[in-house]
């Protein structure tokens, strides 16, 4: 479906590659013209470049980060002192019910997204994802799932039933408003986004390796990467069957979570944690990643029991799959189910001991370097240590039946979703940020940015261990005096206060840094004396990523390229950094081209969704957005034959066909996308 | 450990066999497989999930709680069933002859499969809808009872599935009129055929599953 | 697939007319296993009697055969890369295990009516 132009536009049975072709410029449906400019708003708007939307994932989440961090104070504001009413008890449940939902689906996913996107094909030396105009596609559906659960505040209230939204109380009985139907529809949204997504980055990861990279020299990261896309794949659409028997339920009055039709609720929570057990899993699994992959740059070490730590994140996502219903220990599911689980929840804390075993013996006699990068990874390891040993509290049934539904279900995960993944997408920011924008974040202040927020964070989770087994529960708005829950509920709300301010630092440390980086010398392509291969390009990184593309011969192999070893083991440089890193030049490589119709596309989905709320008629409209997107996107040539193309950038050899090499390549990324728009079809249509 | 890690690294090389990377379509990827076949088995390798759990529904809500209508098994009408089952079977046998077909260039008959189908599928199709409408009126309702709402919702899932794979199928015989098609890009046509056989095999799965085990 | 286009044009049709034969036996193997499947409703005694575990299992037997021909014959596992056959193999036994294991904490298996019919 190369060639699904016109027939006037192409002669019959003329596939030539399409980098090859000179047809005219082509405006399908004739609303767009091909976007051209590589410079403002559109040029964001209509970008397929990994790198772009890379960002715009990263800035989309921090904004939903404020969002969700506003809901994190309104309620340790509400709970300072008992009986207060700054928050009534309805909507108390609307904003932690939006807290936990938003945290998780549109800050810590979206971050992990966000690394995946612009760093994974950077460390395989790819030139873009397998398919650009589905990478657009993919972002722009986060965004406006986003943007629509978010919406629900201004039509009438949020969702109010817990993230996991348990059956029945998510029925309209219990939940007349709309705010769930906001939740389902926009999380369904936002489901699409991920799914096509991890098609996307598994394809990426298993066909467009730089040459001689074999899946085991590829970085941590990277492998985390492709076990994070894998549960995705498996997990999405488990919660997105459950999400629509939950929509019939509501728009269609189905009896899947009906009662009183003898129908069973336990049904909700089963799939619910199905899906999301393996997501905590894929939530942590990229800050993993980048852990591995920053301490050995500041242990100046090799990492330790490279094999270990990639099957022990690919064991991880197997096991993953067999704990769900330690979530579902006090439901009645029965002595011997429980047993089980119990078990298998014992077993999954062993590869990830092995993994908190690899990073210490990484640091163990490394010369190490106490940048701010380095803080937020060892931040990581001990705060999710501690999260990981509450974890094991909980496979204990007996001790999991005090603590469930309290505040230590509530501080353990904390520990391991803040104190593991963000602490380590925080650090990856400090380590990535000259390559991603060119300049440096200030050290100094990302120092105190992790001091800060380490004490604002054990402050507001620490004390939550002691409330939970005090007898405090979770998702109730308010407490009676005199139970002890005072003074540690202050210390959580000033902790909680701190953290803001620490969130605050770090953001007016890109500003700050960024006015000083003018006068400053730029970093320069490897600024941290770096180990993998996205190091050895200029920064920010060019448009093309790497020309010519690496022939990769061995794990780290760039540090490889700027050490040797002699023969007591002893490090010693055998090559200047300048001498190989690639230096900026201006290259004419053929790149896929900037479209309209992801975005076009994407905006059918909330539309058709607002439809499903408010009236069919919209839901129509949204459906025909939809379906003129898909047709716009399938006659658009996926590559703009207008585009340069002219000079060889093939790898720098390793490749016998060196000649025809890009151009194969090239051919092969804008095919398999037009193809996919049929694919796209399939999953938007019943949705649309 | 180490075993398994050299297994990977000679399963999944790069530098694909000659033959197959600069073979037929021209792929020159790490694992050989062009990226839009390789995608394509992901997405129906993640679908296993979502009709795992529209099934598992239906077997658990199969019998529908006492005074609130039929039972889906107590309606279904196994010889008609049995009938369209076989015709969407057949229509994988269409399909994979036109993906043969277009394999050797043969456009005349190739379009001609892969109208027949489009039409069984099409004949597939109505059957489901005579049969909802029969249930309709012998008062199963999709709101009647937890059964009816997984059984509809099962099958209408399915039903979906086989109406998009129509109209695929009916792009791509626009394709071939056009000429766009032919041997250089028959891969589009198999993958497009990979969709229609997976909605094929969850059918095998809802007929034993849902409609013969009594 | 991809391979063969290397070949003459001669071979290559007659390699071509050969399968086709095949997937036109293989469809009427389907179409054979479908009518037995078909016979277990109008003449379960031949089957154990109705509801009976012979005929489940006979019916899920021959529900594997026909699902795991048309994957291999027809989709072209056969003839494809093994990491095709891997990946979705890998979704679907995830799959079969995860909801066997729902089913089972539902306790589905058993005489039936034990399960669900009661509110839990």
């Amino acid at each position: 479906m190369t060639d699904i132009l016109p027939a006037k536009l192409e002669p019959a049975g003329a596939l030539a590659l399409p980098s090859g072709a000179s047809a005219p410029t082509v405006a399908p449906l004739g609303v767009f013209g091909r976007p051209k400019t590589k410079t403002g708003w559109r040029s964001w708007v209509s970008t397929v470049d990994h790198k772009k939307i890379g960002i715009m994932y990263g800035t989309a989440a921090m904004v939903f980060l404020m969002i969700g961090g506003a809901e994190a104070l309104l309620i340790r504001a509400q709970l300072w002192a008992p009986r207060q009413h700054l928050l009534s008890a309805e909507a108390y449940n609307q904003v932690y019910t939006m807290h936990g939902t938003t945290m998780i689906f549109l800050v810590v996913m979206p971050i992990g997204a966000a690394f995946a996107n612009y760093l994974m094909p950077l460390q395989i030396g790819a030139r873009d994802v397998a398919f650009p105009r589905i990478n657009a596609f993919s972002f722009w559906c986060f965004v406006f799932g986003g943007l629509f659960l978010n919406s629900s505040w201004l039509l009438g209230g949020g969702a109010d039933g817990g993230w996991f939204m348990y059956a029945p109380n998510s029925g309209v009985l219990y939940s007349p408003g709309h705010g769930i139907d906001f939740w389902n529809l926009g999380l369904i949204i936002a489901g699409i986004a991920s799914l096509t997504g991890a098609i996307n980055l598994i394809v990426t990861v298993l066909n467009l390796r730089a040459p001689g990279m074999s899946l085991m020299k590829m970085p941590i990261f990277t492998w985390m990467t492709l076990v994070t896309q894998f549960l995705l794949l498996f997990a999405i659409p488990v919660i997105t069957c459950a999400q629509f028997l939950l929509l019939f339920d509501r728009q269609f009055q189905a009896n899947f979570f009906n009662v009183s039709q003898g129908a069973n609720p336990l049904l909700w929570e089963h799939l619910f944690w199905v899906f999301g057990h393996p997501e905590v899993y894929l939530m942590i699994l990229p800050a993993f990643g980048l852990v591995s992959d920053m301490l050995p740059v500041f242990s100046r070490k090799p990492i330790f029991g490279y094999p270990f730590i990639v099957f022990s994140g690919v064991a991880i996502g197997f096991m993953g799959w067999g704990v769900w219903a330690h979530h579902m220990f006090v439901s009645g599911i029965g002595p011997v189910s429980v047993t089980v689980f119990s078990l298998t929840t014992m077993f999954i804390a062993v590869p990830t001991g092995v993994k908190i075993l690899n990073w210490t013996a990484t640091m163990w006699g490394g010369k190490l370097r106490f940048n701010a990068p380095m803080l937020f990874c060892i931040g990581l390891i001990t705060m999710f240590t501690i999260g990981g040993l509450s974890g094991v509290t909980h496979s204990v049934a007996p001790a999991d039946t005090q603590q469930t539904d309290t505040y230590y279900i509530v501080a353990h995960f904390h520990y391991v979703l803040f104190g593991g993944a963000f602490f380590g997408f925080i650090g990856g920011f400090y380590f990535y940020w000259p390559k991603v924008f060119g300049y440096m974040l200030s050290d100094k202040m990302g120092k105190w940015n992790f001091w800060l927020m380490l004490l604002g964070f054990n402050l507001t989770f620490g004390p939550m261990h002691i409330l939970g087994l005090q007898g405090m529960s979770r998702r109730v708005y308010t407490y009676d005096a005199n139970y002890g829950f005072e003074i540690w509920n202050k210390v959580a709300t000033i902790g909680a206060f701190t953290l803001a301010a620490s969130i605050l630092l770090f953001i007016v440390n890109i500003f700050v840094s960024y006015a000083k980086s003018k006068k400053m010398e730029k970093p320069g392509p490897d600024p941290w004396d770096a180990r993998t291969i996205e190091w050895m390009i200029p920064s920010p990184t060019p448009e093309y990523n790497f020309d010519p593309i690496p022939t990769v011969t061995q794990l780290d192999d760039f540090w490889y390229r700027k050490y040797g070893e002699t023969e007591d083991g002893r490090l010693v440089r055998i090559a200047k950094t300048e001498d190989v890193t690639q230096p900026e030049h201006e290259a004419h490589v053929h790149l896929p081209s900037p479209s309209y119709w992801p975005i076009v596309t994407a905006f059918g989905l909330p539309v058709a969704a607002y439809g499903l709320i408010f009236s069919m008629w919209l839901a129509l409209i949204g459906g025909l957005i939809v379906v003129a997107g898909i047709y716009g996107w399938a006659t658009e040539h996926p590559d703009d034959p207008d585009a340069a193309h002219d000079v060889d950038h093939g790898p720098d050899g390793g490749h016998a066909s060196g000649d025809d090499h890009d151009a194969v390549h090239d051919a092969d990324a804008g095919d398999g996308d037009a193809d996919s728009a049929t694919d796209d079809e399939k999953e938007v249509a019943p949705v649309g | 450990m180490a075993d398994v890690a050299t297994t990977l690294d000679t399963s999944f090389d790069d530098a694909p066999d000659p033959d197959v990377a600069h073979g037929g379509h021209g792929y020159a990827t790490n694992t050989g497989l062009s990226n839009t076949k390789l995608a394509m088995w992901l997405f129906l390798a993640s679908e296993c999930l979502l009709f795992g759990g529209l099934i598992t529904t239906y077997l658990l809500y199969k019998i529908p709680a006492a005074g609130h209508g039929p039972a889906p098994h107590e309606l279904y009408d196994i010889p008609f069933t049995s009938i369209s089952s076989f015709v969407l079977l057949m229509s994988s046998l269409t399909m994979v002859l036109a993906v043969s077909s277009i394999e050797r260039g043969d456009n005349q008959r190739f379009r001609l499969w892969i109208v027949a189908t489009a039409l069984l599928g099409s004949v597939f199709i109505s059957g489901q809808v005579y049969e909802f409408s029969s249930f309709v009126s012998e008062g199963m309702g999709y709101t009647t009872s937890r059964s009816s709402s997984a059984f509809y919702t099962l099958t209408g899932f399915h039903g979906v599935h086989v109406t998009i794979g129509i109209i695929m199928l009916v792009s791509v015989l626009l394709l071939s009129h056009r000429g766009h098609l032919h041997r250089g890009n028959a891969e589009t046509v198999e993958v497009v055929g990979l969709y229609w056989h997976f909605v094929d095999v969850v059918w095998i799965l809802i007929f034993a599953l849902v409609y013969l085990i009594p | 697939m991809a391979a063969t286009t290397h070949e003459p044009d001669v071979v290559h049709h007659e390699a071509h007319e050969n399968r086709d034969k095949k997937y036109v036996l293989i469809a009427l193997i389907l179409a054979g296993l479908t009518v037995i499947e078909v016979l277990t409703y109008s003449i379960p005694d031949a089957f154990g009697g109705k509801a009976s575990t012979t005929l489940i299992v006979a019916l899920m037997v021959l529900m594997a055969i026909k699902f795991w021909t048309v994957a291999w014959f027809f989709m072209h596992l056969k003839f494809d890369k093994r990491l095709l056959t891997v990946v979705f193999y890998a979704g679907l036994s995830l799959a079969v295990l995860v909801y066997l294991a729902i089913l089972t904490v539902f306790r589905f298996w058993g005489p039936p009516e034990s399960h669900m019919i009661k509110n839990t």
